[in-house]
This record gives C-alpha cells, structure tokens and sequence, in this order.
C-alpha cells in the first residue's frame, strides 16, 4: 500500500508532474489562441540548459529562472513570427526548432561543460513547511516541495482565473475558435496570438528550469527526453483548461512515481511491467482525442494561421 | 414572444420615405473589379432614414459587394459614400462601426462556446480586467428588453438554434449603437417561423428609429416588410421602387432583366422511358439544417431538365446526392430502375452517371496534375488506362492528345498542367473526361459559370450533342438564360423543395422569377 | 532552392562554430573527410543514409496523400522489434526462409502501427500528427519493457538492455569484403534501400493506386467525386508509410546490429521528415538528401573527434534547414497571393 499511495509516492507525483504541467500551461495559452506549438520541447530544454548555465556563471538562482524563461521565450518568438507572421506550416517550423534547441543545448553543454556542470551551482530551494512536520502524510507530501513546484500550482490558478474570468482572457478563446469573429469586433488576432506563442515558450522553459535548477543541478543532452510532448498530451487530456492541465500532468506524474517505486516489485511470479506505466499517458491521449473517453476537443481554429480580409 | 407593433409605426416610417430630406445614406457611382469581373460598374444606393430599404438581386448581381464595400470590407474603385451628409471614408470595419453602421453576416460572426452575452460584448467589454459576467448579462438583458428581442444571456451559441443565434448577431450590432443595420440574407438559413419572428424584429427596429438594408432575393419578404426597393442586375441598377406602389411580377421582371435569346428549335428526341428517377428525397446541409425536403423529379432519356433557382435552395446538395458524395436521410434515387440512393460515387457512376461539379478547380480538377490526368480520373483502375493496376502511361498520352484535340482544349497539349489553363480550358477538360464515357445521364452544375462567350457556345453545343444521343441531363444553373436556351423540361427549386416543373414552352421569365422567388401562388396565375 | 536551404544552414554553423572560438573551415573539412574522405568514411555514411532513406519514404508516401507522418520513428522501432523478434524465434531457419521472413514481419508490423493513425484520420477524424506522436512515445516505453523485463530481454544480458541475438539466417550480409575495404560494415540493406526508392517511385507514379495516392493529396474532393474514397486511402497510404519505415528498422536488426537495444536508432524517424521535406518527397531527392544527411552525422563524428567542433553542430545546421525550407513555403504562399498560379511553382 505505502508503494501506491504512501506519502513518498504523492509527493514524488507532484515532483513529476510539475515540468510536464508548466509545459502543458504554455500549450493550453498557446492553443487557445489558435496557434500549435510542438515546439515546447525545445522551449523546455532551452530553459533547462540556459538556465543552469545562467545559475553556474552568475551564481543567483533567482537570475537562473529568469534568464531560463527568457530563453524559452526568445525559441518561442522565432515560432511566432514563422507561424503568426508567415503563416508557415506549424509542425515543420516547430520540428526543426525541437531538433534545433536539441543541436544548440548539446553543442553548447559540449563546448562549455565537456566534463559535465560543476558541482556547488546555486539551486532554488526547497519551501519547508516545519509547521506541517508531525501532520501525517500533508507533511510529508507538501512540507518539503520546491518553489518552482507552488509557482505551478499558483500558475494553474492564476491562468484558470485568466482564461475564464477575464476580458483579455474572453478575448484569447474567441481569437481561437473563430478569429474572423474576434477580428470584425476589433480584436487584433496576430498581436493576441504573439503574446500567447510567446508566453507559452516561457512556461515550458519554467519547466526545465526546474529540471536542472530546482531538481538535479547538472544537465545532459536531450535531459527533458519528451516532456514537453508528455505537456502536449496533459494539454489535450485535460481539454485545454489549466486546471485539467494539471489534473492531468499529476495523473501522469502518478504514473512515473509509480514506475519508481514499483521498479523490481513482483506480484507472486509475475514482475510488474513498470515501463508500461509509462505509456498510460499517451493511449489515454489518443482515446480522448478520438472520443473513446469523453470527448477532448481542439479550439476550432487550433493550427490554422489567420489571414484578414481586405482588397 | 414581441406583440406586433400597429400600423402607425409604419405609417410613421412612410412619411419619412415621403419626405426624404437628406437621405441617411448616399452612395454614388461605386465600381469594383475583381479581376476580369466587373462586380459592380457604376452602382447608387439611396437609404432614408427610418426606412427598410430592399437591396434585390440575383446571384452575382452585386448587393454583397455594394454591402461590403459599405462596410469597409472592400475597397471601391471609384464611388463616393456619404452618411447623413457628409462624405465619408471606410477603410475597415472598425470604421463603419464607429459611423453607426453595423453589419448582419450571412454566416454568423460568433464565438460557438461562448455564450450569448460575452458574445455580444466581445471587444467592447465595458470593464475589466475581470470579466463580471453578471454585469454583462444584466447590460446585455436590458438591450434586449429595450428592442423587444428575447434570449438567454447565458446560453452558450453552440446550444441554440439558428434563429436565436441571428438574434445574438442583431444584438452585437445594437449593443454597439449602429443606426444603420445591414442583413446579409437574413433568411437564408432560417425556418418559416423563425422568418415571421424575425420579422417581427426588423419592424420593431424600425419603430426605435433605426434605419435597415435587407440583402434578399425573396419577393414575399420584399413585399411583406420593406418600404423601398433598389433592384441590381451584374452590378448596375436595374430599378428603383417604392413596395406600396409596386407588385411581384415588377420586381421579378427588373431582377432577371429582358435580355431574352433566341431559342434554338430543337427536335424532340425524348422517349418516355425515365433513365432518373428522384421520390421524396431528404437531405441536410453541411451546417446540419434540412437542404432538401422532399424532392420528386424525374428525367428522360434524350431531354434535358434544368433546375432554375437562386443559389443555396438545395441544389447542389441535390447534385451530391445524386453522385452519392452526400448521405441521403430520406427517400429514393433510382438510374435506369436500380436504386442507387446509399452507393458511393464510384458504383454511381459504374451506372454510366457522369458528372460536371459547379466548382471546377476544387471538385472537378486535381489542378497540379496534368490534362491527361485529369482525363483519367475516376478510370485510373480501368482499361485502357490500367492493366493489373499498373498504369498504362502510353495510352494515357494518346487518349489525352487525343482528347485535347476533340474537346479544343487549349493549348492542345495534354502534358500541361491543368491548374495553368483558363477556366473555360478547364471545363473543357471536365467535360471532355465526363462524356467521354457516354454516360446515360449528366448531373451537370452552373456549367459556364465564369466562361466566356465562345466557351459557353460550346459547352452548350456538346450537352445538346449528348441530348441528341438519348443522355439524360440534369441541368442545375442559377443562369435563367441558359436553363431556357437548353432546357425540354424547368424544375424550379425553392427553399429544399421542387416548386414546380414546367415545360419549356409555358416558362416565361416572369414565372420563373417570381417561382425562384417563392412566390408559387402568383407565379400559377 | 534545397541547395539554397542547405547552404544557408551551413552558414549559420559557420558562425555558430565561430563564436564558440573554432575554425568553421577546419572544422567543415574534418565533417567532409569523416564523410567520404575514405572508402571505409563513405561506406559508413551509406550504412546511415540507408535507414534514412526508407524512413524518408515513409514521411513522403503520406506527405503526397495529404498526411503528416510524424510517426516513422515509432514504426521504424516496431518494425525493429518485430524483425528482432521474428529473428532471435526462429534460429534454426535456413536464411532463404527467415531473412524473408523476418522481412515481412517488421514490414507488417510497422504497417499496422502506422494504419493505426490512418484509421483515426479516416474514422474519428483525429489530426495524425498527434496521434503518431503519441504513438512514438508508446513505442518507446513498450520497447523499454520488452527489452529490459519482458519478454525479449536476452538472459544473462550485461550493460544496455538488450534482445537476444537474431539467427545467422537472418542476418543481410556485409557486401563489400574485407579485403577491399577493410572492417567495412555495409550490408545488403543498401541493395533493399535502392530496391524500395524504386518501389516507391513505381508506385507513386506508375500505379493506380500511386495515381489515387497522389490524387487525394492534392484534391481530395475532385478524388472523391470520381469515386477515390479518401477515407480507405488515408488508411492504406499510412500502412504504406508504416511499412517503410518498419522496412528501415528491420534493416538496422539485420544489417548492423543484430539484435535489439535500447535506445536503438533514436531520431532516426524525426531526420527523415527533414529528408522527405528537403529531398521534395520525390524519389531521387529523398536519396540524395539522406545521404547529405548521412554524411552529416557520420561526418560530425569526425569533426568531433580530429576539430574539437561538437558534433551536435550537425543538429542545428539540419534544423536551419528545415526553418529555410519552411520559409520557401511563405515565398511560395506570398507568390501565390500576389496571383502566380501555384503550379508554375511547383
């Protein structure tokens, strides 16, 4: 029991989750303004790899996360004026831009680290909660969480709030579902779509800030190894809502505590299959997209790049 | 529901028609190309103020251009519009807005998930940044109480009915104080019912001292809620009316024009034997609403019966049905007595049905591919141009040249690209492939749409050719001439529904326009 | 305009191998002489460019019916796995039945991987892009546990989890021998890579169903009014794509590796759609783009070793390549606006 649902398991779930839920953030801003973005990948591990270089050479977490940030934004911002500006074809320019942060982090960590980060790089700390240290379990699952992991958790109320009780937040959906709409009430579709391409790319970095930053404090090529796309699915599992988002990223992040801590454990002869834990998130993606399980439905302009009238 | 307003409101607004001292709105003289199509040459639109004025016309006669010109969609090419007096200059949208002027689109500017009132306020929230819905729903209640139109603030768009939903786009334009709304065929997607209460809404309109422009090409809805007309025939005035001092016939005549051609005389080649045969068919249109309601008609071997009608009353959903591209929900097709009403295109046309879609470049032509290519789709699998699927390239050439040359496809070269050829080249090519087979019936749709004169002959010529060969032709054109030129038999459409089927002989144009119009009852007398 | 693309990419590394404090010129030509500066250089680019190549295929076979293959990685890796499989099953089999064997079983099973997107398209009207990523992803963990505790994990296995090794029969033997150049590892895959660009050139051009293929990539609904069901090709052109890419994955079993591992052939499906996109999904370009890609990533190993200039440069000069390629679609798009036919371009 205490392998399924002790506190160890739970808060190794929030652990998890968080990455794959800033990510899945960046994707809900993103395609609720109209515009796919795969490109969050590589907006994550740009914040990861820039972040701990910015934590190691300036020796100021707080610095880390910003520059972190800013890097996944300045990746996002060549997507934006390809896909927005140009309307270029959204998947191949989010493609290249993965296997060009893949190229850029790598040869930089060769270049820079060849023997790997130093130790000692400042990390963000842990917020210990003492006052919840004899509470059982609470204590033991949030007493001892990562700032970046609460920033998460404020970050889905905030965005929900936005999203959803907000003018600029109506004025996001609309320019997602039916831009021409937005347009003829006097919404200017290309300069919302802007900042939500560019938001998104600052969350998903958030995300690998806290990979190395907040949780390992060294960096290896390819280190967020699909998470941004693991954000993709909470994203479309949880129907484009921030708060679905993390349902879904901890549902997910259950999964991998799971794999953890089932790793080697047998049910009478029968070695539990830990790794196909691990696909859970990406069938239950697919089922929900075609409708197996409930019914997950894209904005309806998701992916298609606006182009006004006029002659 | 709204109680109707009596009679006085409307004698108001028809003072006003009386006495126009500076017309609401003036445009002169506007003209706007598209390319080689002169859309509207030399248009004036008059509007009083407080009046429905009718802006009236076939497809293609203008009234959506002259409307998105006013709107700032489109910029003219030459004209002057002036409002309350002043002229004026309309570079987008946003400018029309703020001179009072609002627009009811055709296809609704709104927002499905969200719901009736954020809908209404988008882009003009009036506060913030927290969105208070309760303060836009009470805002947007108030609106609907002061114009007596009636919906559910809270509803979400995609969750109401049509009707309700052109409500909303009403509201959006008030909500956004216009003095002048524009209805872009209001009616086109709406039940009888929904008409009558729309109709209620546009006098009620009126009654507040608003001022309304109804696109429309239904004489009923002409004759039963405006005050004056303008009639556009391709894009030039036709005729200016006052409704209380004119009548359907009118309107009808000013619509469809004189211009009458000779009617060839052409022998009667029609036996009596029925090669398509339609019965009660149903069927409903990409947005889920019923296109056909109950369709009957019949067509013989050796004649052709044209489908007249304004565009958007069923008949392209009639032709896709036909083909077998579009699920039938109720009633039979049969060809040649087979029943043919669930099969898929191919085991149509295994039935010798060919067919000449209305838009040649999307449905009709794999455009990047060659001539030859063209000429073989849909017998790709086939001899000669296949043997155990494997393409037969050499005779795929040949047929294509040869074919090129027997349809005058220009140039002849069956190796240039379709996609680089004029469009009357281009029907040549579909037309060549579809009788090349000599099918027993030709579903053919708006066949010399966009072709010049010399194309048109001969499109004509090749559809009496196959006539004169026994086919059955299905011809489905919004050209009134062209359906009377070569038609043994007129079915006209209206609203999902074959109104009447006449003999070419009684077809007169007035007839025809006022059945095009739904106007059954006159059009018998 | 693709050497365009390319020239621009390998400027940008010029300059990124300069800020990094190297000499671009050294390091080109250690890429160039890792490439083809020996025939042993040129036959391991080949051995590289040869997956590449059918993976390439893959993406191109649905890019001209419409579709976006995102997933010819996770259908290389089952083709893999089913070749892996089917291999290390039947040792005894004499190599005329088992290499076929083990062939069309990786054949197959990538194919019914790939139609799976296919008929998602075609029956749920599910975009395949997100589909084919989620199935990579799939891939990628079943394979973990098949490799590391299931049931293709080799006993006694030491370091990277592992399959047992494939029968001798099924193994494509090395076509150049040693004594002309020596510890070459180029294999009969080559020959299968050759025979399925002409496959893939036949089909698409030669065939009615090429014809159909093609037909509803670039008008689906002319295609469907003459009675091309764009559904059923959808489905059958992403079994095609599966089966390519699955074709690829078993060459890498019985050509290089012999076995199964983890982390087998990675990226290797996400360079081909560079390939496919770069080469014009036509036949001839796809081959040479693979082989620019090939010697690329062979090449960036030397440069690596013998310049010092990390061979993940190789990353970003095949990105920029693809951003350039994306590009030339705007130019193409704002051309047509301005009223060139779209064709005169094509």
């Amino acid at each position: 029991m205490e392998l399924l649902i002790g506190a160890g398991v739970i808060a190794a779930t929030l652990r998890l989750a968080t990455p794959i839920a800033f990510a899945a953030l960046g994707g809900v801003i993103t395609e609720r303004s109209g515009v796919t973005n795969i490109a969050l990948e590589g907006c994550m591990l740009f914040g990861a790899f820039f972040g701990i270089l910015a934590a190691d050479k300036t020796g100021s977490a707080p610095l880390a996360v910003l520059i972190g940030l800013l890097a996944g934004t300045v990746l996002a911002a060549v997507h934006a004026v390809a896909s927005v500006t140009w309307r270029a074809d959204q998947i191949v320019t989010g493609m290249a831009l993965n296997i060009l942060a893949l190229g850029v982090t790598s040869y930089l960590n060769y270049e820079i680290y060849g023997s790997g980060v130093p130790s000692g790089v400042p990390l963000l700390p842990a917020l210990n909660l003492d006052f919840l240290a004899g509470v059982p379990f609470v204590g033991g699952v949030i007493g001892h969480q990562n700032v970046l992991v609460w920033l998460a958790l404020v970050l889905v109320i905030v965005l929900q709030l936005y999203m959803f009780r907000t003018v600029a937040g109506l004025r996001l959906r609309a320019v997602g579902e039916h831009p021409r709409a937005a347009d003829t009430v006097g919404i200017d579709v290309r300069r919302t779509r802007y900042w939500a391409v560019l938001a998104s790319g600052g969350l998903a970095a958030l995300g690998g800030v806290y990979l190395t930053v907040a949780d390992t404090g060294s960096f290896t090529d390819g280190l967020t190894n699909g998470r941004g796309f693991i954000g993709l699915a909470a994203m479309i599992f949880g129907r484009w809502t921030p708060v679905g988002a993390l349902v879904a990223s901890l549902i997910f992040g259950y999964g991998d505590a799971l794999s953890v801590s089932l790793q080697g454990v047998s049910i009478g002869d029968l070695r539990i299959p830990v790794q196909l834990l691990s696909t859970i998130p990406y069938l239950l993606t697919i089922l929900a997209v075609a409708g197996f399980v409930g019914r997950s439905r894209p904005p309806a302009a998701d992916g298609v790049p606006y182009e006004s009238e006029g002659h | 529901m709204i109680a109707p307003r009596p009679e006085r409101e409307r004698g108001t607004a028809a003072t006003v028609v009386a006495t126009p001292l500076v017309p609401l709105l003036e445009m002169r003289g506007i003209r706007k190309r598209f390319g080689e199509l002169q859309a509207l040459d030399g248009v004036d639109l008059v509007v009083n103020e407080g009046e429905i004025h009718a802006l009236v016309g076939e497809n293609g006669a203008g009234k959506t251009t002259l409307m998105n010109i006013l709107y700032g969609l489109y910029h003219p090419d030459a004209g002057t519009i002036r409002y309350r007096g002043r002229e004026v200059r309309i570079t987008g949208p946003r400018d029309a807005i703020a001179l009072g002027i609002g627009m009811i689109h055709q296809h609704f500017m709104l927002v499905p998930p969200l719901t009736v009132a954020e809908n209404v306020v988008l882009g003009d929230e009036r506060g913030g940044p927290p969105l208070d819905t309760r303060a836009i729903e009470q805002r947007v209640r108030a609106l609907e109480e002061r114009f007596g139109i009636v919906v559910e603030p809270s509803a979400r768009i995609e969750d109401i009915p049509l009707g309700l939903q052109q409500r909303v786009e009403i509201l959006k334009v008030l909500y956004r104080g216009s003095e002048l709304l524009i209805f872009d065929e209001p009616t086109a997607v709406l039940t009888p019912q929904e008409v009558d209460e729309l109709f209620v809404i546009v006098r009620q309109l009126r009654a507040e001292g608003k001022t309304l422009i109804l696109i429309t090409h239904k004489l009923r809805e002409v004759l039963a809620v405006t005050d004056r007309i303008t009639v556009l025939r391709q894009g030039r005035n036709a005729a200016q009316l006052v409704t209380k001092e004119t009548n359907a016939a009118e309107i009808a005549k000013a619509m469809v024009g004189r211009e009458l051609k000779e009617l060839k005389a052409r022998a009667a080649t029609g036996t009596s034997l029925p090669i398509l045969q339609i019965s009660r068919l149903e069927a409903l249109s990409d947005r889920g609403t019923p296109a056909l309601r109950g369709v009957d008609l019949v067509v013989r071997e050796g004649e052709i019966v044209g489908v007249a009608g304004v565009g958007g009353n069923g008949q392209s959903e009639l032709a896709q049905c036909i083909l077998g591209l579009r699920p039938v929900t109720e009633g039979t097709i049969t060809v040649g007595g087979a029943d043919i009403t669930r099969d898929p295109p191919k085991r149509t046309r295994a039935r010798g049905v060919a067919y000449v879609p209305e838009d040649r470049r999307v449905e009709g032509l794999v455009l990047p591919f060659t001539v030859a290519d063209n000429f073989i789709l849909g017998k790709q699998d086939r001899e000669p141009y296949a043997r155990r699927g494997v393409l037969e390239r050499e005779a795929i050439a040949k047929d294509g040249d040869r074919l090129a040359k027997d349809f005058d496809v220009r140039p002849p070269n069956a190796k240039v690209i379709v996609g680089t050829l004029s469009g009357g080249n281009q029907q040549k090519v579909v037309l060549g492939r579809e009788i090349s087979e000599s099918p027993r019936l030709i579903v053919i749709s708006q066949p010399t749409r966009g072709l010049d004169i010399a194309a048109t002959e001969y499109v004509h010529e090749r559809l009496l050719e196959q006539r004169a060969r026994g086919c059955g032709i299905l011809l489905i054109s919004s050209e009134l001439d062209e359906i009377r030129a070569l038609s043994d038999r007129i079915a006209v459409m209206f609203e999902g529904r074959i109104v009447a089927t006449l003999d070419a002989a009684d077809a007169t144009e007035d007839r025809l326009g006022l059945l095009m119009a739904g106007h059954a009852e006159a059009a018998s007398h | 305009m693709p050497i365009v693309s390319v020239l621009a990419a390998l400027l940008a590394g010029a300059v990124l191998i300069l800020i990094s404090g190297s000499n671009p010129i050294r390091g080109y030509a250690a890429l160039l002489r890792g490439a083809f500066g020996s025939p042993y250089n040129i036959t391991e680019t080949l051995v590289i460019a040869v997956p590449l190549t059918l993976a390439g295929i893959s993406v191109a076979v649905a890019f001209r019916t419409g579709l976006f293959n995102i997933g010819a990685q996770g259908q290389l890796l089952v083709g893999a796995l089913a070749a892996g499989w089917t291999g290390a099953q039947f040792p005894e089999l004499p190599g005329i039945l088992l290499l076929p064997l083990t062939l069309v079983s990786a054949v197959l099973a990538g194919g019914a991987w790939g139609a799976i997107a296919g008929w998602l398209k075609a029956a749920r009207g599910v975009n395949e892009v997100i589909t084919t990523i989620m199935q990579n992803y799939t891939v990628v963990f079943v394979m973990h546990w098949l490799l590391q505790n299931g049931p293709m994990t080799a006993p006694n296995a030491a370091g990277t989890p592992a399959s047992s090794p494939i029968g001798a029969g099924a193994i494509l033997p090395i076509i150049i021998p040693n004594e002309i150049v020596p510890l070459s590892r180029l294999h009969a895959g080559v020959v299968l890579a050759i025979a399925a660009v002409v496959v893939f050139w036949f089909l698409m051009w030669r065939t009615s169903l090429g014809y159909e293929l093609r037909a509803v990539g670039l008008g689906a609904r002319a295609a469907a009014q003459a009675g091309i069901d764009p559904r059923r090709r959808m489905v059958l052109v992403m079994f095609i794509a599966g089966g390519f890419a699955g074709l690829a994955g078993m060459i890498q079993v019985s050509g290089l590796f012999h076995r199964v591992f983890d982390g087998f052939s990675a990226g290797f499906g996400f360079d081909a759609i560079a390939v496919a996109l770069l080469g014009k999904n036509s036949p001839v370009g796809i081959t040479l783009a693979a082989v620019l890609f090939a010697a690329f990533a062979r090449g960036g190993t030397i440069m690596q070793a013998d310049a010092g200039v990390s061979s993940h440069l190789v990353e970003v000069v095949e990105a920029t390549v693809l951003l350039v390629i994306a590009a030339e679609a705007i130019v193409r798009a704002l051309a047509v606006r301005r009223g060139t036919p779209a064709e005169a371009l094509a």
